[in-house]
């Protein structure tokens, strides 16, 4: 009886574990070896019922500190990027770890970066994660590599077929990704499970990215109730969000489809306007995620002469400024044809009037049904209410380059030289249970957003957002004069499975062993590869 | 024994209820659209509604992207062609920006589900409308219901004011075809038939008879309508 139950739990277990690799991601490099300040490639495949529409990718120490790492689109359960690894990294073992932030089974892969100035360790080994399990791959046997020769001389063309039996196909979930990149022999780092719980609140991110905070009362330190949170994102036609905080003080907001780096300011008020706030951020990258054992791990000759190769070439493609891969434009997303303030009643541009040198007087002179007043240094100001004829009491909204303003005297100095254009709206505005009485929306000349002093409750950030996709540089784009010296000769991380698919490509400078490597996932949650490694003499 | 397995039925419960709760989404707190507006002025009073709907009633409103608020107090102004909703978070009237939308529709009193597009309508006075969508398809047939003040003979309203005004109806009924653009139509026999083959004519009539549909207003023009359509009658527009 008891032999029954334990070959039960037994049963269950593997069940268990076989069912979290299937649901889970999986993450491929173009290398599994880098040199600082290269450039790392990468492809994620997701299960097909993943709800996130992001997926992050993190570059993380020993230790467990984050160095950096991107956003990346899921589409197609799939997303590929890049991330470009620090000249400043010593050299050691890193996990590549890639999390959708509600995830509690997190995928990481194993790499080794050595720092391009200092080399190796003098001891010629490292501490690599000991004791993990990796994740399994399964060998397409009927996946044909063919037309890859065994040898090639420097800068010769190569050209492969990738035939692909239609019953794979049938079967095949989103693409297949193909590389070629150099290769150091008996080296390998696996990809792995990691069972963690994510430090923060999180909810679903279908597309963009999520941010998420408390407000704490900067006298109690405790949470703030209904403290009002606003995420304005600077721009021709701003961009802004607001959430009301509950008991719990915590607030989040979810940016769309943006690409890239861009400015975002939160701040808080409390209704009362006597409380003082104070915004945290969540820290997105405290997984609480299983303590890592190691295990030192003694360098092969083969390995070193490749880091010492590797070093070699990255050095010299900084010196000729020889990118790796080219950024493509962001795709152009669908905006509000107005901003949030709504249509404006009017519209001024101060730069074709006469210099006045403060906005009192512009307000004066050039904007009717706007009362500026600056009496005993305590500014006011009030816009016509043009539907039914009085001024609104209240401050109307004021936005500087679309940023939300209380302070009046940010605004006090500005002179007409300042200024590139100013909106009014001149009624009532309303946005979801915010209530304008009449909005000034001032644009400035230099659009820096400086004049916006950051506090407690205001906080100023350049936020990383989704990442554009990015090509790999041919050498076709380069002086040919130039040294070629390419770790990575292919990248193709979606490619469409077709029976038969033809792929070019060119050897470098760059002597050594070279793999083709094709991955893809099937419907069931299994991924799949085939590779053929040749030689370049 | 007993106990063992027990604790083993035990120890899969509390997996089970792990597992589960993992797989739990968090609730979303956080909302992606907001409505847009401006409030609501009262209109100046004479005989005559300026609303389609004089009470507020339960509809949804759709927003260029797509995506859908219900649950919303909506009125739609006939005079001023704007959709009206009740917020009662702050207990506002509010007018939503006509161009944050793409269209909206409530249930009327009757229990009846009256759908809005907005469009823009490039005939005489050109600009963004909401049309009712009476009947859908590759030819739609959308009632632009207006409502405009005209002079009428004096009256004294409840207050004893003496008042020459009122709110009138104005409504513009069209054929709509998204290539075509619009073509105006009045709700009777002849107008439907007239958009017909004249050939087809008699074999419309009869069965116009035949399905006891007598075209003299707007429910028997759009019963007709869909008639034709069932029918796979051509219309020439």
């Amino acid at each position: 009886m008891e032999r029954k139950i334990v070959i039960l739990l037994l049963l269950f277990a593997s069940l268990t574990i076989k069912a979290q690799e299937k649901e889970s991601l999986n993450l491929f490099t173009d290398r599994d070896l880098y040199v600082s300040g290269e450039t790392l490639l990468l492809k994620v495949f997701t299960s097909a019922s993943e709800q996130s529409g992001i997926v992050n990718i993190d570059l993380i120490n020993r230790t467990g500190k984050k160095i950096t790492g991107a956003i990346l689109e899921i589409n197609n359960h799939q997303a590929d990027g890049f991330v470009y690894l620090p000249d400043s990294l010593s050299s050691g073992f890193y996990l590549l770890r890639t999390s959708t932030r509600i995830d509690n089974i997190l995928t990481s892969k194993e790499l080794y970066i050595a720092n391009r100035f200092t080399g190796l360790p003098a001891s010629n080994s490292d501490m690599q994660p000991a004791r993990v399990i990796p994740l399994k791959e399964t060998f397409a046997q009927n996946l044909e590599i063919a037309g890859v020769e065994k040898q090639y001389k420097l800068r010769e063309n190569g050209h492969a077929i990738l035939q692909l039996p239609n019953e794979l196909i049938s079967q095949v979930d989103g693409d297949v990704s193909v590389s070629i990149a150099g290769n150091a022999q008996d080296f390998t780092t696996p990809q792995f499970l990691q069972k963690s719980e994510p430090g923060a609140t999180q909810s679903i991110v279908r597309e963009g990215i999520n941010i998420e905070g408390i407000i704490t009362d900067l006298k109690t330190g405790k949470p703030f109730k209904n403290a009002i949170v606003y995420l304005s994102i600077p721009d021709s036609i701003p961009g802004f969000q607001y959430f009301i905080t509950l008991e719990d003080g915590l607030f989040n907001f979810q940016i769309g489809k943006y690409y890239g780096k861009i400015p975002v300011v939160i701040q808080c008020f409390a209704k009362d306007k006597s409380s003082l706030l104070k915004i945290t951020l969540s820290d997105h990258n405290k997984f609480k995620n299983e303590t890592q054992a190691f295990e030192r791990r003694i360098f092969t000759p083969e390995f070193i002469k490749y880091v010492e190769k590797a070093t070699s070439a990255i050095t010299f493609r900084k010196i000729f400024n020889q990118q790796e891969i080219t950024i493509q434009p962001a795709p152009v997303v669908k905006r509000d044809a107005y901003p949030y303030y709504g249509i404006p009643t009017k519209t001024i541009d101060p730069q074709l009037f006469i210099d006045l040198p403060n906005f009192n007087d512009i307000s004066k002179e050039l904007l009717p049904g706007v009362k500026f007043r600056n009496y005993n240094r305590n500014p006011t100001l009030q816009v016509l209410n043009m539907a039914q004829l009085f001024y609104f009491t209240e401050q109307p909204l004021l936005l500087l380059d679309g940023i939300p303003i209380r302070d009046l005297n940010v605004i006090k100095d500005m002179g007409t030289k300042d200024i590139d254009k100013i909106e009014i709206c001149q009624n009532e505005r309303f946005y979801g249970d915010l209530i304008f009485p009449g909005v000034v929306a001032i644009y400035t000349s230099k659009a820096d957003y400086t004049r916006v002093p950051e506090s407690n409750d205001l906080i100023k950030l350049n936020l990383e957002v989704i990442q554009p996709r990015a090509i790999l540089n041919t050498p076709s784009e380069q002086r040919l004069s130039d040294p070629d010296l390419r770790q990575v000769l292919l990248w193709k991380p979606s490619l469409k499975p077709a029976p038969k698919m033809e792929l070019d490509f060119r050897t470098s400078d760059i002597k050594g062993n070279f793999k083709l490597i094709v991955h893809g996932k099937t419907r069931d949650g299994s991924t799949f590869y085939k590779e053929q490694i040749f030689e370049v003499n | 024994m007993a106990n063992r397995i027990l604790y083993i039925i035990f120890f899969f419960g509390l997996l089970a209820t792990t597992s589960l709760k993992a797989q739990e989404k968090l609730p979303q707190k956080w909302t992606a659209e907001k409505i847009k507006g401006t409030r609501q002025i009262p209109y100046a009073s004479y005989s005559g509604l300026p609303f389609l709907n004089d009470k507020f009633a339960t509809g949804e409103i759709e927003f260029l992207d797509g995506s859908k608020m219900d649950s919303l107090g909506l009125r739609y102004s006939s005079y001023r062609d704007e959709v009206i909703y009740f917020n009662t978070a702050i207990s506002a009237q509010i007018i939503i920006d006509k161009i944050s939308l793409n269209g909206f529709s409530f249930t009327d009193e009757n229990g009846q589900k009256r759908i809005f597009r907005r469009q823009y309508y490039d005939g005489f006075m050109p600009g963004n409308r909401y049309f009712e969508v009476l009947s859908d398809g590759d030819i739609a047939l959308l009632v632009y219901r207006k409502v405009i003040l005209q002079v009428c003979p004096p009256y004294n309203d409840n207050s004893g004011v003496l008042k020459n005004m009122s709110y009138q109806d104005a409504y513009n009924y069209y054929l709509y075809n998204r290539q075509k653009g619009y073509d105006l139509i009045r709700i009777n026999k002849n107008s439907l038939l007239s958009k017909i083959d004249k050939l087809t004519q008699k074999s419309v009539k009869k069965l116009l008879r035949k399905n006891k549909i007598e075209v003299n207003d707007e429910l028997s023009f759009i019963k007709a309508w869909n008639l034709l359509k069932e029918n796979g009658i051509t219309v020439n527009f």
